[in-house]
């Protein structure tokens, strides 16, 4: 039931956002003359021969744009230490119950973890270590390697993971990565980017590409396997 | 055509964060105008025809990548943060034994 005063202040509203998508519609149609495909271009012609990465987002996101990154990095760590603040966990307990109760998980579903898991791991290391060959990379396989490390919970409740330990592993996979990023200026002279001069060739340079990515995928996977341990400790 | 759909989105999103009376509800409002963003992104360098920007053979014609590596970031750093949302949620519950916008601001516990 909406009583009447409400009912007044949602129409102005929906009226109020409609005179915004009006506005964005006008300004939209010149959108064609703002946004060109020079970057693209650029891209299309630079990005194997500067970076040495065959996929070009793993290229910016690696050489070209490593600052977006690393603050992005930032904002992972942040995150997850904010959740495990905020939450009671206490971090030198280690037995805890979990929410997941044994007797309503189906059989099936722990008989298929146990398939699943080994496969799902392998598939997350490829997805990180091809990243500059194929779709994947770091965030991807991230994700992956945290589902399929989850996944223990199915089948052993039992097991506990130190919350603590992965945390500081989170903290200095981050100073690592920061330190990766700031070697270049002694080898090349400029910040943030490929710390292997051009000029050693491709094969070379995608060793920092392997090294990048692997950090990365570390560095998610360990912030969602806290986040969500994090949770399972709040539902007791 | 498609950016406009998008932004559509966002303003629904914008709707139910001034509308919704549950603290979950506006959570997920957010949740919805950070997915409609990463669909109008996407949508800028995209067009009919255009190949994965994964330089397998030559001369092939791609999308622009740069809205895509901007995005792959987004979709990360939202979320955590909803996680991180979503865990005040439950501590919001814990102190006032309610997620009613409307009982939380009276202040009562």
């Amino acid at each position: 039931m909406i009583r009447p005063s409400s009912l007044i202040k949602r129409i102005s509203l929906v009226f109020l956002l409609g005179g915004v998508l009006y506005f964005f519609i006008i300004s939209f149609t010149d959108f064609k003359e703002i946004y060109n495909s020079a970057g693209k271009d650029f891209f299309l012609l630079n990005g194997l021969l500067d970076t040495g990465s065959r996929n070009l987002v793993t290229a910016i996101y690696l050489d070209y744009r490593l600052f977006d990154s690393l603050f992005e990095a930032g904002i992972l760590l942040i995150a997850v230490s904010g959740v495990m603040w905020v939450s009671e966990h206490k971090i030198t307990e280690k037995n805890a119950n979990f929410m997941l109760d044994k007797q309503k998980t189906p059989e099936l579903f722990i008989t298929f973890s146990r398939l699943l898991y080994p496969v799902m791991l392998l598939f997350g290391m490829y997805v990180v270590i091809n990243g500059h060959i194929s779709p994947g990379g770091g965030f991807q396989g991230g994700a992956i390697i945290a589902t399929a490390i989850l996944i223990l919970y199915y089948i052993d409740i039992r097991k506990t993971i130190e919350v603590n330990l992965i945390l500081t592993i989170e903290k200095f996979l981050f100073l690592f990565l920061f330190t990766i990023a700031f070697i270049s200026y002694f080898t090349r002279g400029e910040f943030f980017t490929n710390f292997i001069p051009s000029s050693m060739g491709m094969d070379a340079q995608v060793f920092y590409l392997y090294l990048l990515n692997i950090l990365i995928g570390a560095k998610v996977s360990l912030g969602l396997i806290a986040i969500f341990t994090a949770f399972l400790k709040e539902g007791r | 055509m498609n950016p406009i759909l998008s932004f559509v989105v966002i303003l629904i999103g914008v709707y139910g964060l001034a509308t919704s009376r549950n603290i979950i509800k506006s959570v997920f409002c957010v949740t919805i105008i950070e997915s409609a963003t990463i669909l109008l992104f996407l949508n800028l360098g995209a067009y009919e025809g255009g190949l994965v920007p994964i330089l397998t053979e030559l001369g092939i014609e791609i999308v622009d990548p740069l809205p895509q590596a901007l995005m792959i970031t987004t979709i990360v750093i939202g979320s955590t943060i909803t996680s991180l949302a979503l865990m005040l949620c439950i501590k919001i519950f814990h102190h006032y034994g309610s997620i009613e916008w409307k009982v939380i601001l009276r202040g009562d516990k």
